[in-house]
């Protein structure tokens, strides 16, 4: 099987590069944004399983993103990551179709079996 | 239970009284504002009242009394009137030659006797002093009467009523005299009447065990027989002078004097109470009137009482009546505004309580946003920090000239800013997990169900300490509307902390209880353990946030905070009690609510969500 497109969207630069680095080390295909005006740009451009999605960000937060991303495209699987960990947010984000939601720090092993999970989900729907 | 302090939060009721000093205060006041409006003006017009009808009583009977010594009086008088005209009409109806003759006396004396044979003999005496005939028992014939106080009397009055004197015959009597001049002859008619007639006149009836009535003369001299002191002929102790007019009314009463009685006769009491007629132990009444011939005095006398003995004792009745009344005031006026000052006590408390939790609340509720921005601000750092610390690690694993003990002992070293940043971002999950304010989703939770699945839970970690759980749960407790994830961590985290508070002891105990609280409707729970207590300066503080006395690093002293906001937001209340060196015990209340558990799919998924979200607090 095949290791999952994973696209990573966050405003933490230290974060987005160190987690490029680990994640593309482990053979994933990952690309990087820092803000949602370019997730949503990239992602015309660019076909992906998996988005690591911020909740709070300059201009688009993480909740209107995950919201047009699941408009046009349903079928991607978002992994909201947050450092402000909110249960609001949280139902907003499931109410709109994330996988899941996850608070940092998290440890790479839970990322990567969290992104697995929600591979797996994407795979099995399509 | 333990005796030690108590922290309250929550209980409506259990807070420190700290109004008191003033309730006592209040409570005087409120008695005595109670007492001064009703028993006051109640005491003032029943004694007004009890002293003017004691005073209309007494003239009553003064009146009464005057009334008696008055009918007693004219009685006496009428009967002297009357057998002095007897007298007077057969002297004036008959001859001396007629009455002379012994026969034609007897038949007059037998004529005077046939209403009541109150004459004892009946003579002629010539004016010589000697009888000129005689009817009666005595032999008196021969005696001579010239130089006899009465003859003189009636020789020179022409009609004379003697004092009772003893006589010739040794019998206490009194006569009555007439001259009469007729036809040239002059003779007396001269009767004798025994003094007991005048005792039979005397009225005693109406006067009770202690009235008497008698007679004395003016010379202090008994002319009938006292009932109690004295006897007839005897000499009065009392001074004469000392019933001066006609008649009156003496007391030896000076509170109650009865009308008329003037201050004349008060000396005259005073007097009569040093001689013995009236007696100062007892209270007494005496009515006089002297007769206008002979000069005998009238006396009635009888205790104050058994004169006022009805009266009295419906003025005893009426002022136990009264008494009871202003006693009844008072305990209802204790009683109620016991009741008052309690109720405005406890509402006081509980706005006190009000008060203290609102400030907690507005505490926590600064503390809750502080602490999620401090959460936020951390976290993206210790991510950068993880997530750099497996960029290095990866780089170590990846070198090829490293030694393997260097690998390892970098990996340790690495593993080492793991734990702490996880221990970090255990403390901002607790920080985030305290400031939550949201309204969860009620379901039906079993108390002992949810007690029982964290004793389970816990019991190993007790056991490795030397610390015993039991458990005694009351059975059939009813369900609490509440949040069973939120509720096992309250648990988690009071039994956790009981475990912990046996730090340095070999072994202990922590004795789990629930129970039913039908008085506010709900169930309880106490968590008791024989550690090392709380001090008292401690106690105040256990649940505030970031309070804790556990080792650095081993505690975040928000335990018992996120507690203490699960178990208010479930509408109950947490309190503990300590004693240091003895142990804690805490209580939980829940209170049992109505309505439905809210348990759609959408509450589900946010329970997962929450599940997702929650991290056990140290």
């Amino acid at each position: 099987m095949r290791k999952p497109r994973l696209l990573l969207v966050d405003d933490e630069v230290p974060f987005v590069a160190n987690l490029l680095k680990l994640l593309s080390r482990r053979g994933y295909e990952v690309s990087a944004v820092y803000d949602g005006e370019s997730a949503l740009r990239i992602v015309e451009e660019k076909e992906f399983d998996v988005v690591i999605l911020d909740q709070n960000m300059p201009g688009k937060d993480g909740i209107t993103v995950l919201r047009e991303l699941k408009k046009k495209w349903p079928q991607l699987e978002v992994v909201i990551l947050t450092g402000y960990s909110s249960v609001d947010m949280a139902l907003d984000g499931f109410e709109l179709g994330a996988y899941d939601y996850t608070t940092k720090p998290i440890k790479l092993g839970d990322l990567e079996e969290k992104i697995g999970q929600a591979f797996r989900r994407k795979t099995l729907r399509t | 239970m333990l005796g030690g302090i108590e922290a309250v939060k929550g209980g409506p009721l259990q807070v420190p009284d700290v109004h008191s000093r003033s309730y006592p205060k209040l409570l005087r006041r409120f008695v005595f504002g109670a007492v001064i409006c009703s028993v006051l003006p109640l005491l003032v017009v029943g004694w007004i009242s009890y002293l003017y009808y004691a005073q209309f009583s007494m003239s009553r009977m003064a009146a009464y009394f005057q009334r008696t010594v008055e009918y007693n009086r004219k009685t006496v008088e009428s009967f002297l009137d009357e057998r002095t005209s007897d007298l007077k009409l057969v002297a004036f109806t008959h001859s001396l030659d007629y009455l002379k003759d012994a026969s034609n006396l007897g038949q007059v004396f037998h004529i005077l006797n046939r209403e009541g044979s109150f004459f004892t003999d009946l003579g002629v005496i010539g004016l010589e002093g000697k009888h000129l005939a005689y009817v009666g028992p005595y032999d008196l014939m021969d005696k001579d009467y010239s130089q006899t106080f009465w003859f003189k009397e009636v020789m020179a009055k022409g009609v004379y009523v003697s004092d009772v004197f003893m006589g010739y015959r040794e019998i206490p009597h009194f006569i009555i005299a007439v001259l009469c001049r007729k036809g040239g002859a002059t003779w007396i008619l001269r009767a004798t009447i025994y003094q007991e007639f005048l005792s039979s006149l005397v009225e005693t009836a109406g006067l009770g065990q202690t009235g008497e009535v008698f007679l004395v003369n003016k010379d202090g001299i008994y002319q009938t027989s006292p009932k109690f002191k004295g006897k007839i002929m005897d000499k009065a102790a009392f001074p004469m002078e000392s019933f001066t007019g006609g008649s009156g009314i003496l007391s030896a009463d000076p509170i109650h004097p009865p009308d008329p009685f003037t201050p004349e006769s008060g000396i005259v009491s005073a007097n009569l109470i040093k001689y013995g007629l009236l007696q100062s132990s007892s209270q007494q009444i005496v009515a006089y009137s002297w007769l206008r011939h002979p000069q005998w005095l009238l006396v009635v006398k009888q205790d104050f009482s058994e004169v006022f003995g009805d009266i009295n004792r419906v003025n005893t009745v009426v002022l136990i009546l009264l008494h009871s009344c202003v006693l009844a005031i008072l305990i209802v006026s204790v009683f109620t505004t016991g009741q008052m000052v309690k109720t405005l006590k406890r509402r006081d408390n509980e706005a006190e309580e009000l008060n203290r939790q609102l400030m907690q609340a507005s505490k926590l509720a600064s503390i809750g946003e502080l602490a999620a921005g401090v959460a936020h601000e951390i976290n993206n750092p210790l991510a950068v920090i993880l997530t750099e610390n497996q960029v290095i690690l990866d780089l170590v694993e990846t070198e090829q000239g490293l030694s393997t003990d260097f690998k390892e002992q970098f990996a340790a070293s690495l593993g080492q800013i793991d734990a702490q940043v996880e221990r970090c971002s255990h403390i901002t999950q607790n920080l985030l997990r305290f400031s939550r304010r949201i309204a969860l989703p009620m379901r039906f939770v079993d108390l002992n169900a949810a007690v029982k699945d964290v004793v389970g839970l816990l019991e190993k970690r007790a056991g490795s300490r030397g610390v015993q759980i039991s458990v005694d749960f009351q059975e059939d407790l009813p369900s609490i509307r509440g949040y069973d994830f939120e509720l096992e961590q309250v648990f988690v985290n009071l039994i956790g902390n009981a475990i912990d508070a046996h730090e340095g002891k070999p072994y202990g105990s922590i004795r789990i209880t629930t129970r039913r609280d039908g008085k506010r409707q709900g169930v309880i729970a106490t968590v008791a353990d024989t550690g090392s207590g709380i001090s008292a300066e401690n106690l105040a503080r256990v649940f505030d946030p970031f309070f804790t006395t556990k080792p650095v690093g081993q505690g975040t002293g928000l335990g018992l905070s996120i507690s203490y906001s699960i178990i208010r937001q479930m509408g109950g209340a947490i309190s503990v009690r300590s004693e240091e060196g003895k142990g804690s015990e805490f209580e939980v209340f829940l209170p049992c609510r109505d309505g439905d558990p809210d348990d759609s799919a959408q509450t589900r998924r946010k329970e997962s969500v929450k599940r997702l979200l929650a991290v056990p607090a140290k």
